[in-house]
């Protein structure tokens, strides 16, 4: 598959349809994001084992393709995107963090067993040019666990989990949609600063609630804590309410606006969704 | 029109983890860092400082000329000025009047060329850094028993290990990527003990955890055996096939029982019993230590201990076991491999013995000094008393690391000349005549040695800053002017050659093979894959060799004058004296000034408030810190990190050292606290 | 006896109003309530509920115009939505989701706002003091996690 890969983003750079392409590259066993200016560069490219594209780059708090964006406005970028690259690219091109009309999207759908290891719903871009839609995984073993504990377990696990983090700020930083200039997570008001493990579950809370509407479940915080904290069951879980409560999936469709910026006639919310329960 | 977005593989700079990371660079410009997800130990996971590690390399502090100190001020100067002026001022002294202080942070290539610039052209052995005040305790105690002073096993072994010991090393805030590894051996059953008289974060998820009294290890280490020995719980086959000096280590342990340990160290003695149970009873059981261990006037006898205690149980040489010292530096293990000592060259080939140094002389085409050197501390009070006249120092702030700061201070101004090598203007360099300025771990190519003995590449991303130097060029440039031909090198990797061909345990580490993921010395030939861990069949001097060791006190002990005990450490968002965190803005939002952790019911009794700011004095000097309330240290003890200038915790500190390893004490001393006067 | 704290964001224009009218008419509801005017829901920010949470309340009340009288078009929208995504968030997290509460009370609703907090307070004490208070302070003792 990934000769099919090479061969579509050499034809794309040969066209002139892209000036650059943006995609993983091999290098002594290490994979990276990479800009590829000359077609012989592209027989590096390869796409798994996954690495996410979209980093904020900080402290600018840019990532790769708004810096290109801002530098050079005129040059095309073909992105090689996986189904949580697009998704990426939606959200932060609804946010003004991005401009899609640079862009051309290569996309390129995931294995089953890659969707199985990422635990993804939906491993596949709207229209993938390599590659076949495969089913997504629903069903989530940490998150049925999560739903099977009463509150009081619940509370304890998390007790559990949250005391182990050392507040490097991995999850915060690896988030393809964390940009924010301010960071709440870094404001003395909402956690005291300069103590491990950071006020519990206050620190976190920020994370999950701002990304309520946000995250695309590329699982890429949990990778990058060095503790295993399962931060993704929660953001699963909320994702799952939020399609339930507003009929709103996040990295679809770059003209939907996120339910929580809208007013109730724009997006309205369906009422006697259980929110009084466990 | 063409734009370039690269990503480039290195080593973090901070601690012994070695983690490996991306260097984005965007364009010629350091943009960000990357985690690098195919690393065998940091896997995709970086700590706080590491994922920050970019702000400092493009500070606007950083030196971009050399220095000259003209009337007390600096000037600036060319390239050549500064190397010619040190130069000449170089060949007036020799031997015993200069010395050099090599660095930790600096590549394994430029330890090498530091070290081989003092004995071949300056002819002195007066070589020393900053192990000195970390683990050369060590690389003594672990000499002394298996012949080999490093991390005997690796790190991602504490994984699949049965328990663990981890003795004064606060692991989650100093190696945050090696607690990982201990708590994921936790989450799969592993028994964690912890002996450490402060309430760390490992605390919480330990099964015992042990708060003696600072200072009282060998006592706590000896009760341990004392109990293994008295429930038949040693590894007889073991110690009979693979050990000596059983008998001696049994006369003396055998003293140590349950109740005289109580009351040495403070703990109850049914704890001691359980988990020095727990220890012997497992089949793998891993020993991790640090700082706590190794900063005491009884530094080796505390790593000697550990050793016997490892060995009694036949917990050395196999996967999961071993006696594994965190090295706190990014180069530090690779700086002692280098040779960057006043005793040994590369490779810890000792300068006494007359074929090595044959061997060095004939690489090296020179003579070579025969007087074993000094070491930091020595090198300071030869300084006071004027014997000493000349340092060169690079990449190390002796001005606040070393213990007893108002000594460090008098011994520098007594200098005829001094020469600071560094990034950035630290408190040491501000007392040089001249500085030169170096350039960062991501401005050079070159290998650094983590904790685990692993040699990994760091890489050139950007172009230095300024009119900065690599450290190994500089090096170069002045060895050619003071008229040496040997410093003739184009690259890095010519030096690594260089190294490789007289260091026998890097004998097989070439630039080609750590391209991807690094080797573990010993490594003797090009064909050696490297060693996961050590003394497997036999130990690297034979057999091990038990000591047995009396327990003896701190240096300096409480009194009515000065009645509480101060501990020195670190916090996680810091790193040591502060010259890269304490230019990152990440870190110091989360932590901005130096602060005191006192005990709550000590704080009611002195009448002290949350953040007041007090004095703490001590027989050495004094000074103003603000204060934390805290049941974290128990009554009677103190605690300040010493990363801040401000409040800097080594004006307080004891400058008596261990009489082998010249380690001081910066673990244990003597404190008053009171509230300041009304100003 | 357990005295349940509650912390109530009221807004200006209506529930603080209401909450006022109930003082003038001598409509008795617990003390247990400390109010806080702010000058819409919209304005609340649910890390504020977080962190009442985190500071050992045990239970807050959020008070606004009714959906389509809000002075500012249509800040209660906002502060319904949130408040949903809110509360399944701390119920995953292990805090009893009732113990946040929004309602619409008008300015002329002061018996209204009595009863509501008498209600509020009354399932309160039912529920319990806030499995937060005094939750591991790491620093106070070396207590054990399993």
């Amino acid at each position: 598959m990934i000769e099919k890969v090479q061969e579509l983003a050499k034809k794309y750079l040969v066209n002139g349809k892209v000036k650059v392409i943006f995609g993983l590259r091999k290098k002594n066993n290490h994979i990276a994001p990479h800009i590829f200016n000359k077609v012989e560069e592209l027989n590096d490219l390869v796409v798994s084992p996954k690495y996410p594209l979209l980093y904020t780059c900080r402290p600018d708090k840019k990532n790769i393709i708004r810096q290109i964006e801002e530098k050079y406005p005129d040059i095309k970028i073909g992105v090689i995107a996986k189904g949580c690259d697009e998704r990426s690219l939606i959200e932060l091109s609804k946010r003004d963090q991005i401009d899609m009309k640079n862009i051309a999207i290569l996309g390129v759908a995931c294995t089953r067993e890659e969707a199985i290891e990422c635990r993804c719903p939906r491993p596949y871009p709207n229209n993938p040019l390599i590659g076949e839609k495969v089913e997504g995984v629903f069903k989530d073993k940490s998150v049925e666990g999560l739903l099977s504990k009463s509150l009081a377990e619940r509370l304890s696990f998390w007790q559990y989990q949250l005391s182990k983090c050392i507040k490097c700020y991995g999850c915060r930083n690896a988030c393809p949609l964390c940009f924010c200039q301010d960071c709440a997570m870094e404001q003395e008001e909402w956690s005291k600063t300069g103590e491990i493990p950071p006020e519990i579950p206050m620190f976190h809370f920020i994370r999950f609630y701002h990304l309520a509407d946000r995250c695309i479940e590329c699982g890429e915080c949990e990778k990058a804590c060095p503790m295993d904290i399962p931060l993704l069951t929660i953001s699963k879980q909320v994702r799952k309410d939020v399609k339930e409560l507003f009929d709103y999936e996040s990295g679809l469709e770059v003209k939907q606006q996120s339910p929580l910026l809208t007013t109730l006639d724009e997006m309205p919310m369906k009422e006697g969704v259980n929110d009084d329960g466990i | 029109m063409m734009t370039e977005y690269k990503n480039v593989l290195t080593v973090c700079p901070y601690c012994g983890c070695g983690c490996n990371y991306y260097l984005q660079v965007f364009d010629g410009k350091l943009v960000g860092i990357l985690p690098c997800k195919s690393h065998v130990v940091s896997q995709g996971k970086l700590c706080i400082k590491g994922w920050n590690a970019t702000d400092f390399v493009v500070s606007k502090d950083r030196l971009t000329k050399p220095l000259l100190k003209k009337d007390g001020k600096f000037v600036e100067i060319s390239w050549n000025e500064a190397l010619s002026i040190v130069s000449e001022k170089f060949k007036k002294y020799s031997l015993d009047a200069v010395s050099v202080l090599s660095s930790a942070k600096c590549t394994n290539e430029e330890n090498y060329l530091m070290m081989k610039f003092a004995r071949a052209v300056l002819k002195t052995n007066n070589v020393d850094h900053c192990a000195r005040l970390c683990h050369a305790s060590t690389v003594v105690g672990l000499g002394k028993t298996f012949g080999s002073g490093a991390m005997t096993n690796s790190i991602g072994e504490l994984e699949d290990t049965d328990c663990i010991f981890v003795i004064g090393s606060n692991t989650t805030e100093q190696h945050p990527l090696i607690a990982r590894y201990i708590m994921r051996a936790r989450e799969k059953g592993a028994k964690l003990i912890v002996a450490d008289p402060r309430l760390i974060p490992l605390t919480r998820f330990a099964d015992y955890h042990l708060r003696q009294r600072p200072g009282t290890d060998v006592a706590l280490l000896n009760g341990f055996m004392n109990v293994t020995l008295n429930k038949g719980l040693e590894d007889k086959e073991f110690v009979n096939k693979r050990t000596e000096g059983f008998k001696e280590l049994k006369e003396v342990v055998k003293n140590y029982n349950p109740e005289k340990v109580e009351k040495i160290t403070g703990i109850a003695k049914e704890l001691i019993i359980k988990a020095a149970g727990i220890y012997a009873k497992a089949k793998s059981a891993s020993i991790v230590y640090s700082m706590g261990i190794t900063q005491h006037t009884t530094g080796v006898d505390n790593v000697v201990s550990c050793a016997n205690l490892a060995m009694l149980t036949g917990n050395v040489g196999r996967p999961g076991t071993g006696v594994n010292p965190l090295r706190g530096q990014s180069n530090v293990q690779g700086a002692c491999d280098m040779g960057a000592l006043p005793n040994v060259y590369s490779g810890y080939q000792r300068v006494s013995d007359e074929n090595a140094r044959a061997k060095f002389e004939k690489a090296w085409n020179t003579k070579l000094p025969t007087k074993t050197g000094l070491t930091i501390i020595e090198m300071l009070n030869e300084a006071v008393e004027g014997k000493l006249k000349a340092m060169y120092i690079m990449g190390e702030n002796p001005m606040l690391s070393d213990p007893d700061i108002n000594h460090v201070k008098k011994a520098l101004e007594n200098l005829e000349f001094l020469v600071v090598q560094d990034m950035f203007l630290t408190e040491t360099a501000l007392m040089a005549d001249i500085v030169l300025p170096a350039a960062s771990y991501a401005e050079k190519d070159g290998t650094l040695t983590a904790t685990d003995r692993r040699v990994q590449r760091i890489r050139k991303a950007i172009e230095p800053i300024g009119g900065s130097k690599s450290d190994w060029q500089i090096i170069c440039e002045l060895a050619g002017k003071m008229g040496s031909q040997e410093f003739d090198y184009s690259s890095p990797d010519e030096i690594m050659d260089e190294i490789a061909s007289v260091t026998p345990i890097y004998g097989g580490i070439v630039f080609e093979r750590i391209e991807d993921i690094g080797l573990q010395w010993p490594c003797p030939s090009k064909e050696h894959p490297g060693t996961p861990y050590l003394h497997k069949g036999k130990f690297s001097r034979g057999k091990g060799k038990f000591f047995g060791i009396e327990f003896k006190e701190p240096a300096e002990l409480t009194d009515a004058d000065y009645p509480f005990i101060l501990t020195t450490g670190r916090t996680i968002f810091h790193y040591h004296t502060g010259t890269m965190t304490r230019r990152t803005e990440a870190l110091n939002r989360e932590v901005p000034t130096g602060y005191m952790e006192i005990n709550f019911k000590d704080a009611e009794k002195l009448n002290i408030t949350e953040g007041e700011k007090v004095s703490v004095k001590s027989r050495r000097g004094k000074i103003e810190v603000k204060v934390l309330k805290t049941g974290k240290v128990p009554e009677g003890v103190v605690f300040i990190p010493f990363h801040f200038a401000e409040s800097p915790a080594n004006m307080l500190t004891n400058s008596a050292f261990d009489p082998v390893a010249k380690i001081p004490e910066l673990k244990v001393c003597a404190v008053k606290v009171e509230k300041r006067k009304n100003i | 006896m357990f005295e349940p704290k509650i912390l109530g964001f009221c807004c200006n224009w209506c529930a603080y109003a209401g909450a006022d009218l109930a003082g003038i008419n001598r409509n008795q509801y617990p003390p247990n309530i400390r109010i806080i005017r702010v000058m819409c829901t919209g304005t609340i920010d649910p890390l504020y509920v977080m962190k009442a949470f985190q500071k050992g309340t045990d239970g807050v009340f959020i008070g606004g115009c009714h959906i389509g009288d809000c002075h500012y078009q249509n800040g209660n929208h906002r502060a319904k939505k949130r408040v949903a995504v809110l509360k399944k968030i701390i119920s995953y997290l292990g805090i009893d989701p009732r113990r946040v509460r929004l309602e619409w009370v008008s300015a002329a609703e002061g018996q209204k706002f009595a009863q509501v907090i008498t209600d509020f307070v009354a399932e309160i004490k039912e529920l319990g003091p806030s499995p937060l208070k005094g939750s591991l302070r790491h620093d106070r003792e070396s207590t054990r996690i399993s």
